[in-house]
């Protein structure tokens, strides 16, 4: 992370920087927060917790740069040092691990499944908010990242502390994922898929 | 992509269909190049019909992400918040 500049604001300015600059993404935070730790009262501590924070160093915030990026970010370190040890999830296995084996052409090649729209426009359920919970939390973030929250990939980049390329490879790894889940739901629909 | 292609003249299979793909989600991503945009979008898509195909599931997929995965806050938990700053505040 590039170096913080801190700035003294004053208590009106504070006031002003947390209602027109924070308060605007309260929504994408609260969904962020939500599935991240797949539970309303976690995801309710942790937004709170969040936006208590983003107060407490609102003098590491520069106005005029991405709020939203910022915010995120605090988000994120707060579910890994608070929430993800003690995640209803089962325990993870080695990152590098996961990292390493989805990077395998072998595995790219497997799981391009043949989904198609219609099978898509069917879901009219909680199939694909089922499918992107049921992601490995890494994948999953960065599908809520790019295809949700519309931030670039350099953004990506420094909310998660990942270089751009991981960045990349990890979304084209979650996307095909992701389509790997649907295609389930479309056979237990009775698409064919090929 | 404005006018469907005759899709009995495209061709069925992809030599590419990999570098493809990341083109695509480069392209939908808003992180191509022009010229990677310009080869994909007005000419490798008008004859390759994997490419249409996984194109228009692609686009599917982010809109009903984005139709069906989006919570919002809880309208008491955002008063709570907008509290204890004002608290905090007083301080
Ligand atoms: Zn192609």
């Amino acid at each position: 992370m590039e170096e913080v500049i801190r700035q003294q604001y004053s208590e009106q300015e504070k006031q002003n920087i947390f209602n027109q600059e924070f308060m605007p993404h309260i929504n994408s935070m609260y969904n962020f927060a939500y599935r991240l730790t797949l539970d309303a009262d976690d995801a309710k501590d942790l937004l709170q917790d969040t936006y208590l924070k983003a107060y407490r160093f609102i003098d590491s915030f520069q106005q005029g740069t991405n709020a939203k990026a910022w915010l995120f970010r605090i988000l994120k370190n707060s579910f890994i040092n608070d929430y993800r040890k003690r995640s209803k999830e089962p325990s993870k296995v080695d990152y590098q691990e996961v990292e390493t084996f989805y990077n395998s052409e072998d595995v790219d090649r497997q799981i391009t499944p043949d989904l198609r729209v219609e099978a898509l426009q069917d879901m009219i359920g909680d199939e694909i908010s089922n499918a992107l919970n049921s992601l490995d939390v890494d994948f999953r973030t960065v599908i809520i990242l790019c295809d949700l929250e519309g931030f670039k990939y350099e953004e990506m980049a420094k909310i998660l502390d990942i270089p751009i390329g991981t960045v990349r490879s990890r979304l084209h790894r979650a996307r095909n994922l992701l389509k790997e889940k649907l295609s389930e739901y479309a056979k237990s629909m009775g698409y064919k898929t090929t | 992509m404005s006018n469907v292609p005759d899709q009995k003249r495209m061709k069925q299979d992809c030599e590419n269909k990999r570098e493809c793909l990341e083109i695509l989600q480069l392209i939908l991503d808003g992180e191509a190049s022009t010229e990677q945009k310009n080869h994909f979008l007005k000419e490798h898509l008008e004859e390759c019909m994997p490419c249409y195909k996984n194109y228009h599931l692609e686009v599917a997929i982010r809109e009903l992400l984005k139709t069906k995965c989006t919570n919002h806050a809880p309208q008491d938990l955002v008063d709570d918040i907008r509290k204890k700053i004002i608290q905090n505040l007083a301080r």
